[in-house]
This record gives C-alpha cells, structure tokens and sequence, in this order.
C-alpha cells in the first residue's frame, strides 16, 4: 500500500478531528495532502508524537485525536504503548504507518522489517483495539471505525518505503500558534462533540 | 534533615498556579509531592514509563489549553534532553519541571553521581530558568514568580531540589 494513498483516504473522511503526526513522512504527507488548522505537525522529538496527541486527547475528551506515526519512532518509544492503555483515553488513535525502513536517514532496515511486530507489542502494553488492516479497503474501514467507536485504537498499516513527494514548510511557531487557535476556538459542546466520560 | 512541610509547599504552588496534570517517573524524594496531587480530585497525575514521554505528554496538555508538570529525578532530566530542546525550546512549549537533585553532597550511589553534578549545567546549557531552593521560605520566595515566567517566556523552567530542602535519600 502507499502510505500517500491511505494518507488521502484518512483526510477525506475528517471533520473536526485532531491530527499529530509524526516528523518526517507523515508530516510532510498530511502538509501536502490536508494542510488544516486542526494539524499539529512534529519536526522533531523523534518519539513522542503520539505522547504529545495522548497530552491532547486527555485535555481534551470531547474531540477526536489520531496520531500519525511512524514504525521508526514508534520502537523509540515503545513505553508509551503502556501508558496509552493503562490510561485509556477513549478519543485516542495511533495509527502507525510501518515501511519497515527509517525513511527520513536514508531507508535503513527497523526492526520491523525482521521479527517484531508492533501490533504485537501494543497487545502484548494492554491495548485491546489493535487493527492490521491489509489493503485499502480494510484501512478505509478501519479508519471508520477510529473515527466513529470509542477507542484508544492502535492500528498499524503497512506501508511500501520511499519518501513523501513535495517540500515541507518548517514555520515551527506558525503552526503552533495556528493549531492552538483552532482547538481553543472549537467549541467543547458543539454538536458533534464527543459525550464525556 | 529535611525541612518540615516542604513537599505540601511544593504541591501547594503547583496547584495555586493552576497546574491540573502532571507527569511523573517517581523517585522516593519527589513521590513526597505526588502525595498530595495523588489524593486531590482536580489532579490528574500519569505514570509515564520514561520522562521525555511525560514531556510530550504535557506539551500536548499545554497546546490543548492545560498547563502540565513534570516530577522525576535528575536521572530522568539525562533521559528528556533531546525532547526540551527539540520539542518545548524549538517550539516554544512550556512546562514546569520538579527535578529531586540526586547525586550530589551526600550521595551514596556512585551511579548517580555523574548525572547529579552535570545537572545544573545541562539545564543551564538549555536556557532553562532553574530555581535551586535550600529551604522551604527560598522556594517560596521565587515559586510563583518562576512558575509565571514560564508560560510568560514560553519556556521550560525547573526548581531542582537540594538535599537540604528534601532530606534527600541516605542510605546505603
């Protein structure tokens, strides 16, 4: 699968969802593809992406938060898949896109691309809702099912390596300040807000 | 000898600052403090499973409207150095970082002694604002005027806690 490809088939589905995603290529996709105010990009803090969406989605019960991480970054920080769980919050997705290589050095071999599975590990943290979906077809549901059922979900797609097409825009503060004006202008209790637990 | 009531006057800051969640890789110095966030209501504390996790963690916190506290040890400041500066410096990011200073006058365990004297210079090297209060009326005298300067200036700032303030951990 092409990670642009399901890249697009998450975009068209969004409303007022949350997005973090991960330095590199998923950044750089989700620039090119679905720039919105609702996009919080990471540059750099290889790791923590999906921490930083989790710091939302608990500030922030009633929206939806997806973390768009990589196979890379995600064994940088395998802890967190502990603490997502343990803590659970509902409106949390981490999907991982997993070419098997670190992309953005230059295509080196992960340890996923041998014996080790995320998904395996993410069941092994205490995560119930784990998806592999194995062509569009399974991701487009699945990204339906993030978008629509309590989570946290942690999904894994598998993706073919090569880099994102395009330049990336790196206005750190820009986006931030864009990003954080938008989540403070979205109202809590708007009618597609999540109900609070 | 630890000063009375100095963990109470450490949570007590925290809260009156409007810090509602906190991160932590306890430690037995600053699990004092988690006490009292532990069994107030209005805290929210996660144990994260290493420090720079709570550092993302809280960073989200922040830009989803919320401000966020970090406790752990100097070991676990080692563990957050490429987060700060590539995440809350390069960003702009703050957060409040309660450091418990092992490894310094008193220390028993060679292993941290290292980390415990480079301490104050890493965060020096990071531009971070660092409160190093010996008792608890020095804590108070820059607790909230530090704790303001860092959503002001949109930086981290840290107090890293003397063995003097704490009681520290002797043992062996």
């Amino acid at each position: 699968m092409k990670r642009d490809a399901c890249t697009r088939l998450l975009a068209e589905k969004l409303t007022d969802e949350i997005v973090v995603t991960n330095l590199g290529q998923a950044t750089l996709d989700l620039q090119q593809i679905a720039d919105r105010p609702l996009n919080f990009y990471t540059f750099g803090s290889m790791g923590q992406c999906s921490a930083i969406a989790m710091g939302i989605a608990v500030s922030r019960p009633d929206a939806r938060v997806i973390s768009l991480d990589g196979d890379g970054s995600m064994l940088m920080n395998l802890g967190q898949l502990c603490t997502v769980a343990n803590e659970a919050p509902p409106n949390l997705a981490i999907v991982v896109w997993d070419n098997e290589v670190h992309q953005t050095t230059g295509g080196q071999a992960t340890a996923t691309s041998m014996r080790s599975s995320l998904a395996g590990v993410a069941r092994g943290a205490g995560m119930e809702k784990v998806l592999e979906p194995q062509n569009e077809e399974e991701v487009s549901a699945a990204f339906d099912r993030i978008l629509n059922e309590a989570g946290p979900f942690f999904v894994v797609v598998k993706v073919d390596a090569g880099p994102a097409a395009g330049s990336m825009q790196r206005d750190l503060l820009r986006y931030k300040i864009r990003f954080m004006q938008a989540l403070e202008a979205l109202p809590a209790d708007r009618p597609t807000a999540l109900a609070i637990r | 000898m630890a000063q009375e009531g100095w963990s109470k006057a450490i949570a007590d800051a925290l809260r009156r600052n409007g810090i509602r969640i906190y991160a932590t890789v306890p430690d037995f110095i600053v699990s004092q403090v988690l006490e009292y966030l532990w069994a107030d209501d209005e805290c929210k504390v996660v144990t994260v499973t290493r420090e720079e996790e709570g550092l993302g963690l809280l960073s989200g916190a922040y830009l989803a409207g919320q401000r966020g506290a970090l406790l752990m040890q100097n070991s676990g400041l080692g563990n957050c150095v490429n987060t700060i500066a590539s995440l809350n410096v390069a960003s702009q990011i703050p957060v409040v970082m309660v450091i418990s200073h092992r490894g310094d006058l008193g220390e028993y365990n060679a292993a941290q002694v290292p980390m415990g004297q480079a301490a104050e210079r890493v965060l020096e090297a990071l531009e971070i604002r660092t409160a190093m209060p010996h008792t608890v009326e020095a804590f108070e005298a820059e607790a909230d005027g530090l704790i303001k300067l860092a959503y002001t200036r949109r930086m981290p700032v840290a107090f890293l806690l003397p063995n003097d303030l704490t009681g520290g951990r002797y043992s062996s």
